[in-house]
């Protein structure tokens, strides 16, 4: 039986699943295997980690005050009416 | 904090709320204000039409919140309504509204074929050179305003699956089981999705690293 690979640009196509831990077993040693000789599909996991990492960072942790005071004012409507 | 001291808090939150108590109702609102602006605005695009759902949102919240039985988790309840909020509020501002269906369309390289090496040569599928790596790049480059513009432009312009899942998945925050309920996706469609609006923001990164 001839040996099992995955090239790069079949990689490229896993890594949000491997991310994710949603690569079936065999699957998930290929593209680990693979990773292991190739320096290039090592940068492009980096660089999707990245994207993702990036991504996370976008959602605003700060509530404005004018949006606090609004809903505050909604709040008390609601509570007595 | 585990999910089971999560719940129990907010289960807390939730009773005080409904007797009234302001600073439940406080705690509830900064603890989900942000990922309820980000789902809001994938689906409405502007930001002030975004902070309007939002506000609205909460109003439902409040008239939902006797009917509310805990079997979905507070926070995928609380994105429930936003999106319904925002999907009745871009029907009636007669935009696109995201598809009925949330489905992978077609087909979608996560990087250009061009980049590898073509199937006749000795190396099929492999790098023609390989991408740059941007542990190179100065320190804070990744962390700059201005990368953080480029992540956000990228999720704007993904297609409308895309950047729903990849905003409550990356942005949001939630689970793969949060979106599939929420949504109405498969778990499988809901991969392909995120994987796909994952490779758009990397190529976009790429391309501002590259400049």
């Amino acid at each position: 039986m001839s040996e099992q690979h995955v090239s790069c640009q079949e990689v490229v196509e896993l890594v949000s699943d491997y991310v994710e831990g949603a690569l079936p077993p065999d699957v998930a040693s290929l593209f680990e295997e693979h990773l292991n000789f190739c320096d290039g599909c090592v940068v492009y996991v980096e660089q999707l980690r990245d994207a993702v990492a990036a991504t996370e960072r976008i959602r605003e942790e700060d509530l404005p005050s004018h949006v606090r005071d609004s809903l505050l004012t909604a709040f008390r409507n609601w509570r007595d009416p | 904090m585990s999910s089971i001291t999560a719940t129990a808090q907010e289960a807390h939150l939730l009773a005080r709320l409904r007797e009234g108590d302001e600073a439940a109702f406080t705690a509830l609102v900064e603890r989900h204000y942000g990922t309820m602006l980000a789902v809001a605005q994938s689906y409405v695009k502007t930001r002030a039409v975004a902070e309007e759902v939002v506000q609205e949102a909460w109003l439902g919240v409040l008239k939902g919140i006797d009917r509310f039985e805990g079997r979905s988790s507070v926070k995928t309840w609380i994105i429930s309504i936003v999106i319904n909020t925002a999907k009745t509020r871009a029907v009636r501002e007669a935009r696109t509204v995201p598809m009925a269906s949330l489905a992978p369309e077609g087909e979608e390289a996560a990087v250009e074929p061009e980049r590898f090496r073509s199937a006749t040569d000795a190396f099929p599928g492999h790098w023609w050179s390989y991408p740059r790596d941007w542990r190179e790049l100065p320190e804070d480059a990744l962390l700059e305003r201005e990368t953080l513009e480029v992540v956000r432009a990228a999720i704007e312009a993904l297609p409308d699956a895309q950047r729903i899942v990849v905003t409550m998945r990356d942005v949001a925050g939630c689970t793969s089981e949060e979106v599939c309920r929420t949504l109405g996706v498969t778990e499988g469609n809901q991969r392909v999705l995120l994987h796909r609006g994952r490779s758009r923001v990397r190529a976009a990164l790429e391309r501002h690293f590259d400049e």
